[in-house]
């Protein structure tokens, strides 16, 4: 199941309800976790033993991590949750994927092999929940955190419907230690959940969905047939897309739990007013960015040994986080193409470091253009139907395309909905516009009401009929 | 010294004051909407609706009913006055429904006759009986408790079906701004249009192809042809490289459960004294050779009906349609239309001479006696 599906209204009052109504901490938690699972196993329920085993190899793991005071033991047993975890996610993630190009490297070498008949279907939401699930081991091996001693409670963390297809990636320390009661359920929280839900209901059908179908879609699928400021301007469209529909996601994720008394930690902080990539990374899907960080980069040493060392890990660092998001070659492309750019900027940075000139506003500008640049450039590579049609619209990015005149200006609706994704995105950080207008309390109240009844409304008469899947549940 | 005295909790009341105001907004947004009703079903009208509502009107001499075929392909006004058993008649209407199966047509045909014509003419044709179709407008826009419960104690197999449909179509009428959505988008497009030229013309065009349909439906005929159907020749683009897409609606073609429908709509005729004539409405060559079974299978069955209960069967066919006349594989265009409504006033022409004994629908009794 997903968040856009026609039953998950359904699902999530029934949940809602059992979870309110019952009163004891373990039937709370019980029924929360059947329901997570029951919404893992919606779509294929033959999957369902995924997210069983690893949440028992995890929970088995930790528990006999903490027991044992020998290292050897320690490590085998993180050893065996990792590679687990890494095993089932290369599995289902990356088997059709090398198996195509050891097919290609075959064809090279003369041994004709036809091509591949079969399809892996990915697990719901595998590659967030086999993170959270190393993250965990992990923390309980540099004995951060101690281990769960309920299965039922460690089952929550991983399966947790909210984020479960597509993150944010919670750490244990971040969710555990609300579960120790559970966490009241105020107007508050209600409130604010209602706010988190509409505003990303409105990110993701409302405009990121529009986006797609009126503008960003046919342009990719044909950038030849479109003059090349259109191409360009469907790149942006693009980038405000993706923005609108993961951060729409992250949105309703937050809200979702904010019901059941949860905190997710927040996955954007108006990712595209970074002004270096580093910055830009700091700022977008920050689980994952700060995963990888800790759990990848600074093993690996991080910035703390030689220079040439440092880029390597760099470079691995984004190479694989390129991998994570998809199982194709664009995606190493982006990713390799991110790791550059770091190294570039980490060269750039280390030159002129303490410069004075680095703080004026004009450069401050001209860092935000550039960056923004890079970003849209990169942006092309995992969107693009294939290499022709991607390289034909970065070079148009640069200023060298050429094309048709299917389109001779961007049609108004589509203006409307970039402007509304930027100011969702500007707007991110704030709590609303009533505190923006410097309303008195009592307007606020009903500023945000008519807000979130007006967004309904324009939901409701403006959005699309037919919604689609969220872009990172494919990842 | 004594402790700071606790700040009194607010009173209950405030608490959950934006959830209020949220739900007095959408309240007040939605008797908005309510309030220009109109406009918005102008600009999105509901056809089956605006049918059956303008049909009940008065007293209709002879109504026209099928699907689309007979929405698109009979133009009351090109049938003009009729002489019927040496009576002058001339109001005729066009009761088709796009989209219909022979179910739909019956209970629309019972909502929109209280006051029963002299004459029914059904243009069938094979997708009408087709059991594997399932329409949801229907359902959803005319029928009442009474009829969902009678679909579902004659078609049983689609019961659930009905009645979820039916469900639909009323909660959707719960919420104006949800009943209205697609109405308030035309509207809101062809403003926009208004106001900057060529900020959004497909759906400007779009609104603009609801209006006409709208104004057609409300001149008293029924007759709303679409533009796309009227303008177009089959023939042209065949030639062209066009191959039109499988005809789903007689994919898994069963016949059975729609066909019940076909004799209650004849039980009906019968008990009010209503003359009735099916019209096996002329497709395309092309149709018939891509489902020759489905259209033996529905002609034996419109055979072995139109001899058990006295019904005279037209044969579209002799109109002599070939691809010019079509605009795809089953719908007529202009040309198609002209030629086959002056084909239908000769026959019914004939058909209603003084001399002509009147048509009378044998019972049900007739029907059942006939081995099946």
């Amino acid at each position: 199941m997903i968040l856009a599906c026609k039953e998950f209204p359904i699902f999530l009052i029934v949940v809602l309800a059992g979870y309110h109504l019952l009163r004891a901490r373990r039937w709370k938690y019980l029924w929360l976790t059947l329901a997570s699972w029951t919404f893992y196993a919606w779509a294929s329920p033959g999957y369902l033993w995924v997210i069983l085993l690893l949440t028992a190899v995890d929970y088995l793991a930790a528990l006999r991590i903490e027991a044992s005071a020998d290292d050897r033991v320690r490590r085998r047993w993180l050893i065996l949750s990792i590679v687990s975890n890494l095993g089932l996610l290369g599995a289902f993630k990356y088997a059709a994927f090398v198996f195509d190009n050891a097919l290609t490297v075959a064809g090279w070498t003369g041994f004709a092999a036809g091509d591949r008949d079969w399809e892996i279907l990915l697990p719901l939401g595998i590659s967030f929940h086999t993170f959270q699930g190393i993250s965990y081991t992990v923390d309980v091996h540099r004995r951060r955190i101690p281990a769960v001693r309920s299965f039922v409670d460690y089952a929550l963390f991983v399966a947790f419907f909210p984020q479960l297809a597509a993150g944010p990636i919670v750490r244990a320390v971040e969710f555990l230690p609300q579960m120790v009661v559970p966490p009241k359920v105020g107007w508050a929280e209600i409130e604010l959940g209602l706010r988190f839900v509409v505003v990303g209901i409105l990110k993701k059908f409302f405009i990121a969905d529009q986006l797609h179908d009126l503008f960003v879609a046919p342009v990719f699928l044909d950038p030849g047939a479109y003059p090349p400021d259109i191409q360009r301007w469907a790149t942006v469209a693009w980038a405000i897309q993706i923005y609108c529909d993961f951060s729409g996601y992250t949105d309703m994720a937050l809200g979702l739990a904010k019901w059941f008394g949860f905190d997710l930690p927040p996955n954007f902080h108006l990712p595209y007013l970074a002004t270096n990539i580093g910055d830009f990374w700091r700022r977008w899907h920050i689980s994952l960015s700060s995963w990888l960080r800790d759990y990848l980069y600074f093993p690996l040493g991080g910035s703390r040994g030689s220079a040439a060392r440092t880029y390597c890990n760099l470079m691995l660092l984004f190479v694989l986080c390129g991998l994570w998001h998809g199982a194709a070659w664009h995606w190493l492309a982006y990713g390799a193409y991110n790791g550059l750019l770091m190294g570039l900027h980490r060269v750039f940075d280390q030159i002129f470091r303490g410069a004075a000139w680095r703080k004026h506003p004009g450069w401050i500008a001209i860092a935000w253009a550039t960056t923004a640049y890079q970003l849209l450039f990169g942006l092309v590579l995992i969107r693009m139907n294939n290499w022709e049609t991607g390289l034909r619209l970065q070079a148009s990015l640069l200023g060298i395309g050429t094309g048709g005149t299917a389109l001779t200006r961007v049609p108004m609706p589509v203006i409307l909905l970039m402007l509304a994704g930027l100011a969702g995105h500007f707007g991110a950080a704030r709590p609303g516009i009533a505190v923006w207008l410097r309303m008195p309390g009592r307007m606020q109240n009903s500023a945000l009401g008519a807000g979130y009844a007006a967004s309904v409304a324009l939901l409701v008469a403006f959005g699309p009929g037919v919604t689609k899947s969220f872009l990172y549940i494919a990842f | 010294m004594t402790p700071p005295a606790l700040p009194d909790a607010p009173p209950r009341t405030r608490k959950g004051r934006v959830l209020l105001w949220f739900s007095a907004f959408l309240i007040a947004f939605d008797t908005a909407i309510f309030a220009f009703d109109s406009t918005w079903k102008r600009y999105s009208p509901d056809d089956y609706r605006l049918r059956v509502d303008e049909c009940a009107h008065r007293r209709r001499e002879i109504v026209f009913t099928g699907g689309s075929p007979v929405a698109e392909g009979v133009d009351p006004e090109i049938l003009g006055h009729l002489s019927w058993h040496a009576q002058e008649i001339g109001n005729f209407y066009n009761l088709g429904f796009s989209g219909g199966t022979t179910s739909d047509i019956y209970f629309g045909l019972r909502h929109a006759c209280p006051q029963t014509p002299m004459v029914l003419v059904y243009g069938i044709t094979a997708s009408d009986l087709n059991d594997s179709r399932h329409e949801p407008h229907g359902a959803q826009s005319f029928m009442t408790r009474d009829d969902v419960r009678d679909w579902q104690a004659t078609r049983p197999d689609a019961g659930d079906w009905a009645a979820r449909h039916y469900a639909k179509g009323k909660l959707a009428k719960a919420s104006s701004l949800y009943q209205h959505r697609f109405g308030i988008r035309m509207w809101a497009a062809s403003r926009c249009e208004e106001l900057v030229p060529g900020s959004c013309p497909e759906s400007a065009t779009e609104a603009n192809r609801q209006r006409a349909i709208d104004t057609a439906l409300h001149r008293d005929t029924g007759y709303a042809p679409t533009l796309w159907f009227a303008t177009r020749r089959y023939s042209e683009m065949k030639q062209g490289g066009w191959a039109a897409p499988p005809f789903a609606y007689l994919a898994n073609y069963k016949m059975g459960s729609h066909l019940k429908y076909l004799h209650r709509m004849l039980d009906w005729a019968g008990e009010n004294g209503v003359e009735v004539v099916l019209i096996d409405m002329p497709v395309t060559a092309d149709l018939e050779a891509r489902h020759p079974a489905e259209f033996a299978e529905y002609r034996r069955n419109l055979a072995d009906a139109s001899r058990a209960r006295g019904v005279t069967v037209l044969n579209g066919a002799e109109v002599g349609l070939n691809d010019d006349h079509f605009a795809d594989l089953i719908h007529m265009n202009r040309d198609g239309t002209v030629r086959f409504c002056a084909w239908l006033r000769s026959e019914l022409w004939k058909m209603g001479e003084p001399h002509q004994p009147r048509w009378t629908v044998r019972g049900p009794a007739a029907w059942a006696e006939k081995p099946r």
